[in-house]
């Protein structure tokens, strides 16, 4: 690399972190975009479908790698985990980790960098923690992103008459999210929009099963979001039921949903085979531990945190991008990315 | 971030203690006093001595339950009573889920309510008493899950496979935070009763409440409490279920007394027996038949003392 | 149903309702349902429905509840509670409504029956010690015959000054109210569990 080329640090491939790569790379600087799975692309990886519009993720994935491979200011590291970082004057000195590159496990390299963008994104909270659900429990009891990987299977095999298709399923809303006692109080703002996804995918698949979706509300404030749930309900044929279940019993082989259908102010017993919980989101576990490394602030989710009036800067020369600060859907992790390589590149202009 | 809510039992408890104060339950002491006996002989071969207190009174929480007199009352004989354990220095333990209950509950009112705590210290002043929440408040299933092992090395009639439905009650897992285990799916009495030698029904309704609170005298007891037993006993006779345990008298009298009404009524039997889980323990370790008090119950444990050569 | 006007409706919930301050968090209700799901009480009567009974309350409607029949139903078993995910503690709002019920001369026939246990209770400083002799003797002798004092310890000390405080606080007048005023004689037609020789 160029000596006198400003670099940042991207960590996490997912699509804030590769949009945030692009965007500085297209800009005239270099990024070093260092990813801990074999492959780019992130959560996106295992997604089945996108909302609002059906879409296969895996085609925005290959376009953006294709991208990235293509320019000649990216570096892409993946299987690689940055394992400490040292301030400097304008910059700090980071030291990479090879996780298993065919050979180079456990080989360590040290980088300059003049700013870094972190894009670890989020995860699902363990739903083992409601054991009124059963999930750990009982075997059809699954989170969302499990369930995705479920569909996946469907989807491949759809040609298959031996595919086992349910007789019902149910999708449970808000599992760890708006719950002061055992979760977390905020909304975590994606789940309606993708349990709706979801259950318009199952209906797809197999037209005769029975499928729930149990919520308290329904959230679809975005771009033809609002159409799209009312299309799973009206042309998908998926009933939705206001009520948060109570519990997940096991008869008879099939799993029982108890709940109140509020609006009828009915207790309810709904026999299903699966049941899907929209758990929480939250940060990965690795966010905290880059935010103490590089000075960024978190909130007490441990979500990393702006600093006043600089949407995309957390700290000095430290940007972030994605669900590492919030849950978000894919257009919006790309906006935020392209944010956060607006924000180094203005650092980068400024100190030329 | 979620509050702790289940803790480990070494956390909760990193030493047995020597002595506890055994808070001596109502309905235990006159419906079941096979629990009683039970308990303080568990605790004893567990090294620990049970001290109880002919000053202690009811802890008053059924006659709360039923509006039968102003809460003023509960909280000051929570604070009388809990006065009492303090100034012997020792921790308060329970065997029934109501007693736990009520004096949990109360005694975090008067904390977390300094003035509930002043009209009750005013009220008990004039006899010279004192509360100011040092005691803390557990339930003896609470030890038996901390000292399972011993219990295990010490099993001499090992169950037999016996067939046990637990029912947990409601005042303990409704504490919530703090506890041994989650009132979502909780499993901690099935594991001792799986060292005891039995084997754990997990039947549909196993976590139903028992309805006692009201089931001695609500108007609509036939309406409403009589079909919700209904409910939990058919649930237990499809699994299979010999015998039923409790960690409650009230949730003993509830399942155990009403059988034959229900029979009555709904025209089946049931026949299913119900005791305390320190019994079963306690019968399990080697304790005496004639101290364990089963004449108290009305379905006979004929039936399961015979499958275990008794 | 007929429209109601919502301007004649209490306000003040706090003053009136929550009067011993302790379900401060009901506007924390998302009526979601969890508690009506769980509830046993709801699953057998039509029309009891705590999460119905938080909203109604939380909008001022409490002279509804007061004169109905549906708060003497909650078995305080308290899966409402466990499962609530803002922790709203719905027995102790009932108990509460339950005092306002028979402050108002409603629901007074429904504690009739719990009169002479707390009566009895008052006096023995015990709960649910049975009025007959047969009953005591019965007891005693399962006690006895197990190696137990023949009844439950209990000291003179701690019967008066149990007595005591039902007398200061207000609650001996309470009860012999109840005795006054709506006294209905109820049918209890359940019978006594017996207790078998075995």
């Amino acid at each position: 690399m160029p000596e006198n080329t400003k670099t940042a640090l991207v960590i996490g491939g997912g699509p804030a972190g590769m949009e945030a790569a692009l965007r500085i790379a297209q800009a005239g600087f270099h990024a070093v975009l260092v990813e801990k799975e074999p492959e780019l692309g992130g959560t996106l990886r295992d997604l089945h479908s996108s909302f609002p519009r059906w879409e296969n993720p895996r085609e925005l994935i290959d376009h953006r790698i294709g991208l990235l491979t293509k320019s000649r200011r990216v570096t892409i590291r993946t299987q690689t985990a940055v394992m400490s970082s040292v301030r400097q004057a304008k910059g700090f000195r980071v030291s990479l980790k090879s996780l298993g590159n065919g050979g180079r496990e456990g080989y360590e390299d040290e980088l300059d960098v003049d700013a870094v963008v972190l894009a670890t994104g989020f995860e699902l909270m363990d739903a083992s923690v409601y054991g009124e659900y059963g999930h750990g429990i009982y075997p059809g009891v699954m989170t969302s992103l499990e369930f995705e990987g479920q569909l996946k299977t469907w989807a491949q095999r759809a040609g298959d008459i031996a595919v086992d298709a349910p007789h019902g399923v149910a999708l449970i809303k808000c599992v760890g999210s708006r719950d002061r006692s055992k979760g977390y109080p905020y909304c975590s703002k994606i789940c309606c929009m993708y349990t709706a996804k979801q259950a318009g995918l199952v209906k797809d698949l197999f037209p005769d099963t029975r499928v729930y979706v149990f919520y308290m509300d329904y959230r679809a404030s975005g771009k033809e979001y609002e159409e799209f749930v009312r299309q799973v309900i009206e042309e998908k044929h998926v009933r939705y039921i206001r009520g948060r279940p109570a519990k997940v019993l096991p008869e008879d082989g099939r799993l029982l949903v108890r709940a109140e259908d509020t609006l009828m102010g009915i207790p309810v017993e709904v026999a299903v085979d699966m049941v899907v919980l929209a758990s929480a989101i939250v940060p990965r576990p690795g966010t905290l531990l880059l935010a103490e490394m590089f000075g960024a602030r978190t909130d007490e989710y441990g979500f990393i945190e702006n600093e006043p009036f600089e949407p995309a800067r957390s700290s000095e020369r430290v940007f972030y991008a994605g669900g590492c600060g919030f849950a978000i859907e894919t257009a919006g992790a790309l906006n935020q990315g392209a944010a956060a390589a607006a924000g180094v590149t203005a650092l980068f202009n400024e100190e030329r | 971030m979620p509050r702790q809510r289940v803790v480990n039992p070494e956390e909760k408890f990193p030493t047995v203690p020597g002595t506890v104060f055994l808070f001596r339950s109502c309905t235990g002491s006159l419906e079941y006093p096979g629990t009683e006996n039970a308990v303080k002989e568990t605790l004893a071969s567990l090294g620990i001595h049970a001290l109880m207190d002919p000053d202690q009174t009811c802890c008053s929480g059924y006659l709360l339950t039923c509006s039968a007199h102003k809460p003023e009352v509960s909280l000051a004989i929570t604070a009388r009573n809990l006065s009492l354990v303090e100034k012997k220095d020792l921790d308060t333990y329970t065997f029934c889920n109501g007693c736990y209950g009520y004096l949990s509950e109360l005694s975090h009112i008067m904390m977390h309510n300094p003035a509930y705590l002043q009209m009750a210290n005013d009220l008990i002043a004039r006899w010279g008493y004192r509360y100011e929440g040092k005691t803390r408040i557990y339930h003896v299933q609470e030890m038996w899950y901390r000292l399972r092992e011993t219990i295990g090395q010490k099993v001499v009639r090992p169950l037999a496979g016996l067939k046990v439905g637990v029912h947990y009650g409601c005042h303990y897992l409704a504490k919530q935070y703090g506890i041994l285990d989650d009132g979502g799916y909780p499993t901690f009495h099935e594991e001792i009763v799986e060292i005891l030698g039995g084997t754990p029904v997990f039947y549909k309704e196993r976590q139903l409440c028992c309805g006692y609170s009201v089931g001695r005298g609500f108007t609509h007891r036939e309406e409403t409490v009589q079909p919700h037993l209904f409910k939990k006993l058919t649930s237990a006779r499809d699994a299979g279920v010999e015998l039923i345990t409790t960690v409650c008298p009230g949730c003993n009298v509830a399942l155990d007394r009403e059988q034959p009404n229900l029979g009555k009524r709904f025209g089946t039997v049931f026949k299913i027996p119900v005791i305390d889980l320190s019994q079963l323990i306690a019968l399990a370790m080697g304790m005496p038949l004639q101290k364990l008090g089963f004449e108290a119950n009305t379905i006979p444990l004929t039936g399961v003392l015979k499958k275990l050569g008794l | 149903m007929p429209r109601e006007r919502y301007r004649d409706r209490d306000e003040n919930l706090y003053a009136t309702v929550d009067a011993y301050h302790l379900v401060e968090n009901l506007e924390q209700c998302l009526q979601c349902g969890k508690c009506a799901g769980i509830c046993p009480v709801a699953n057998l009567s039509p029309s009891y429905n705590p999460r119905q009974i938080i909203s109604d309350v939380l909008s001022g409607s409490t002279s509804r509840w007061l004169k109905s029949e549906e708060i003497w139903r909650c078995f305080w078993c308290a899966g409402c509670y466990t499962l609530c995910p803002v922790d709203i503690h719905f027995p102790l709002l009932m108990m509460q409504l339950r005092y306002l019920a028979v402050a108002s001369l409603h629901g007074l026939k429904y504690i009739a029956p719990f009169k002479r246990f707390a009566l009895r209770a008052r006096e023995d400083g015990l709960t649910f010690a049975p009025g007959s002799a047969k009953g005591r003797e019965r007891i005693m002798g399962i006690r006895g015959g197990i190696g137990l004092t023949p009844w439950p310890e209990v000291s003179e000390k701690a019967r008066e000054e149990y007595r005591a405080l039902f007398d200061m606080t207000g609650s001996t007048e309470y009860l012999d109210r109840i005795r006054e005023e709506e006294d209905q004689p109820l049918e209890l037609t359940y019978l006594e569990g017996r207790i078998t020789g075995a």
